[in-house]
């Protein structure tokens, strides 16, 4: 139903897409796989008209697309689903679903509407209320309201950009199984991931990008993970599992009865206390939403919790905000790197530079050394590969990896003795994450405390000597990485297992 | 350099924005000259004839740019730390009082003191005009935007109700103050001219806040503030205390701006010296890119223009309000070609 033939597209003198063919028959599911700057947005952004291509074909249903807007591609079938969602929060699914949409008419029918949603709802099971704020869904149901938006906007080739980032494993599952009634359906899915799991599990075949060039295509069943991953990278990529240790040191994190409300007053951590000795990694999964955000954000000094305290190093830290936290040692890697960990408008020498300028040799005197700051940044550069032209270019121009690289570096290097890491691989490739594991990794050896809060388990699961739980705003369960039972880890994400005594035994302190 | 390489760099630089637009509402201006029965080359002529074709011109025309300089400069670190302080006006009329006042109180004070001491209050008054505002931001929740508008209102009509009163000129029949002892006044630059020190003080002021933005610490932080308010509490910056003081020098170089316009120029405070000054000083800041140094010419091409159109005025009959369209389409062209560049999408 779609074809793409020799798309080619550079931006200066890189070549995102060099020759691209792309094919997708009715009825199959194709995943598109890649490093981060392979170039899969890019062509995704081709198909949907909002870049024009240099050279190239494209058709769909035998019909050509040429010089398209993102409107003749929707008209033309083609639905996109973006990482980051396209909805207006404090609009109901059904408003969303009405926005924008000519076919809506002239004038407004929401109950039209409506029955249409539960109808796609009900077919496809998207358990979606049409009357619902979209502003109180979790993500993986804002997720159905893209799905049923395309769906409603007769769309029969679906493409979805990294579906899976920001889902828990349940909804990850549902995504799944909504994606295979559409294919039952005769609609055909773009399925782009770093994740070859979800490829393998869900995709009829795959096309492999690496560089701007396709450099392989095959049938899900004739291939195994190890070669998909190979030819993503061209190279292997193992689980590092480091050895566990028998001892830690000293306790140099220590969160005591932490407590916070959200904006609304409403209470999301309730009571959360551990601590984290010299030389581990204590991992904290959960689903999205379970109290992680505002735990990382009092322990960062980024909000003020409601009650309990934070010690770095023997240290109170909890009144002193970001600048007490830095001054003990603690650094912090967050989980939002667009509009908190970074600055892009900024160069990359000033995002480097971006939490040190108060100290020395950043600060001079009065004065901010901008030689040291430039001589900073090049040490950097080198030491993490953080590919940019110089450091003089703004952040926003670097890739989404490079730009990780970047707070890493920053965050990193100084050696901290507590580092707290929430979501560091989010959207990353799979060598980019190794990166950031090995990093992590040199750090705990270091004799350094890692608290690394993360929703991916298999990731927390390769680098925690200890791996915790949070569900509703509490620590439920605290295991040592050998006594790790994946059947339970998954029962107490999903709020079926309640604290046991021997976890809360585990704390290390009490609450 | 190549004349190849000039020119490149003249197409791409950073001044090609502004001096399109100076350009285009020109020639949109010329139209409504030439609509109006004259001959727009004629009276550009005038108009530059006004602005330079003296020394003593250009001397009016330094003058009439200097407080343009201070108030714009103090805009242009505010908006860079995206505070909205439009509160210019009101703060330059509080520096001119106090500094009339300080003039007028401490007129025992030795020679070179007495300007500086005048200047100092001046600054403070501005300062502090602003802190209110800003005070009231922090506590109370009410936008920037709003609170620096309104107390322009209520700062030019204390400037009105004190030369009604104490500070008037007895018998003058027109509120402005006595005139200030001549050891208050600044010093003339060039002698036979109305050119006076302030010009050298606003230019040194751009280059202290130009090393400030981008050489301090204190600059770094503002600069983190107006990209991004999470990454700058991520980074530590104290977004309260950022903002009291950013209000406060830029409410401090107004203040400085009434200061000089009433001890340069007029010698005393008369009513309504500063109209138009907060919002002139706006546009200046923002026809500079918020870049302090290019505040230099943004604001001498306001300063020329203004005496030019004047001189225009008397020799060719186009009405002098007709600057006001050339200020005000040169916004408009310098706003959309900003709104340009934001809409472009990445690459």
């Amino acid at each position: 139903m779609l074809r793409m033939y020799g798309i080619t597209k550079s931006y200066g003198s890189v070549r995102a897409n060099r020759g691209i063919d792309l094919v997708v028959p009715p009825r199959r599911i194709v995943g598109l796989l890649g490093e981060n700057g392979s170039g899969k947005t890019t062509l995704m952004n081709i198909l949907f008209g909002m870049v024009r291509p240099d050279a190239g074909t494209i058709s769909v249903h035998d019909r050509s697309l040429v010089r398209h807007s993102p409107r003749e591609a929707i008209a033309a079938g083609i639905g996109m689903i973006h990482q980051h969602f396209m909805l207006v929060p404090a609009m109901s699914v059904t408003e969303n679903v009405m926005l924008g949409w000519e076919a809506a008419g002239r004038w407004l029918r929401p109950a039209g509407i409506a029955a249409q949603i539960r109808t796609a709802s009900a077919a496809y099971g998207l358990d979606l209320d049409p009357d619902a704020l979209v502003g109180t869904l979790p993500l993986g149901l804002q997720q159905r309201v893209e799905i049923v938006k395309a769906i409603l906007r007769g769309a029969e080739l679906l493409i979805l950009d990294e579906p899976t980032s920001s889902l828990s494993p349940p909804e990850v599952a549902g995504l799944l199984a909504i994606l295979r009634r559409l294919r039952e359906e005769g609609r055909s899915v773009i399925f782009i991931s770093h994740k070859l799991g979800e490829i393998l599990e869900v995709c009829d075949e795959v096309v492999v990008l690496r560089d701007g060039v396709m450099v392989g295509r095959a049938d899900v069943g004739t291939i195994t993970r190890e070669q998909l991953a190979r030819m993503m990278i061209d190279r292997d990529v193992g689980a590092s599992l480091p050895p566990e240790r028998a001892a830690f040191g000293a306790e140099r994190l220590v969160v005591a009865d932490l407590a916070a409300v959200d904006m609304e007053g409403v209470e999301r951590l309730r009571g959360v206390s551990f601590s984290v000795r010299a030389g581990e990694v204590l991992a904290l999964a959960g689903v999205d939403g379970n109290g992680q955000n505002e735990l990382a954000d009092c322990i960062g000094g980024l909000a003020h919790p409601m009650r309990g305290r934070v010690f770095v190093d023997g240290t109170d830290v909890t009144e002193g905000g970001v600048r007490a936290r830095l001054a003990a040692g603690l650094r912090h890697v967050p989980a939002d790197r667009r509009s908190t960990g970074l600055v892009g408008e900024m160069t990359v020498a000033e995002n480097l530079a971006l939490r040190d300028v108060a100290t020395p040799p950043l600060r001079r005197g009065l004065w901010l050394d901008v030689a040291a700051m430039s001589e900073v940044a090049a040490r950097r550069m080198a030491q993490f590969d953080i590919r940019a032209t110089d450091s003089g270019v703004s952040a926003a121009t670097l890739s989404g990896g490079n730009q990780q690289k970047i707070v890493l570096a920053r965050e990193l290097a100084s050696g901290p003795g507590v580092l707290l890491a929430v979501q560091p691989t989010r959207g990353l490739d799979p060598g980019a994450t190794q990166f950031v594991i090995d990093q992590i990794l040199a750090l705990r050896a270091a004799g350094a405390a890692v608290l690394y809060i993360s929703t991916e388990l298999e990731e927390a699961l390769t680098v925690a000597d200890r791996l915790g739980v949070m569900y509703r705003g509490r620590l439920v369960g605290v295991m040592r990485r050998h006594e790790v039972d994946l059947t339970r880890i998954g029962l107490m994400m999903a709020g079926a297992l309640a604290e046991t005594p021997d976890a809360a035994a585990l704390y290390g302190v009490g609450a | 350099m190549t004349g190849r390489a000039l020119a490149g760099l003249a197409l791409s630089g950073p001044l090609v924005r502004p001096v399109l637009a100076v350009v285009l509402a020109f020639a949109l201006a010329s139209i409504l000259i030439v609509l109006s029965g004259k001959n727009p080359l004629v009276a550009y002529a005038a108009l530059a004839r006004g602005a330079f074709g003296s020394w003593d011109r250009a001397a009016v025309g330094l003058n009439r740019a200097t407080p343009y300089l201070l108030a714009g400069v103090g805009v242009a670190l505010c908006f860079r730390a995206r505070v909205i302080n439009i509160g210019g006006e009101g703060q330059i009329a509080l520096g001119g009082l106090a500094a009339t006042w300080a003039a007028l109180h401490l007129a025992g004070a030795p020679a070179v003191v007495l300007p500086l001491a005048a200047l100092a209050a001046g600054a403070a008054a501005g300062g502090l005009w602003a802190a209110l505002a800003a005070v009231i931001r922090l506590r109370r929740g009410v936008h920037e935007v709003l609170v620096t508008l309104l107390l322009n209102f209520v700062g030019v009509l204390i400037v009105s109700e004190m030369l009604q009163g104490d500070l008037g000129e007895p018998g003058a029949g027109f509120p402005q103050s006595p005139l200030l002892p001549r050891v208050a006044w600044l010093p003339r630059l060039v002698p036979g001219t109305d050119l006076h020190a302030g010009i050298v003080f606003a230019v040194a002021v751009l280059v202290v806040a130009h090393v400030v933005l981008w050489r301090t610490p204190f600059g770094f932080r503002l600069r983190i503030l107006g990209c991004s308010p999470a990454a700058a509490a991520y980074a530590g910056v104290a977004p309260a205390r950022a903002f009291l003081s950013v209000m406060l020098v830029s409410g401090a170089l107004a203040g400085l701006a009434g200061g000089v316009e009433v001890l340069g120029v007029h010698y005393r405070l008369i009513e309504g010296f500063s109209h138009g000054f907060g919002f002139n000083a706006v546009a200046i800041a923002l026809l500079a890119g918020l870049n302090p140094l290019a505040v230099l010419p943004a604001g001498l091409f306001f300063g020329f223009l203004e005496t030019g159109a004047l001189a225009m005025q008397r020799a060719v009959g186009v009405p002098s309000p007709l600057l006001a369209v050339i200020q005000g389409l040169t916004m408009v062209f310098v706003l959309c070609a900003m709104g340009l560049r934001a809409a472009r999408p990445r690459a």
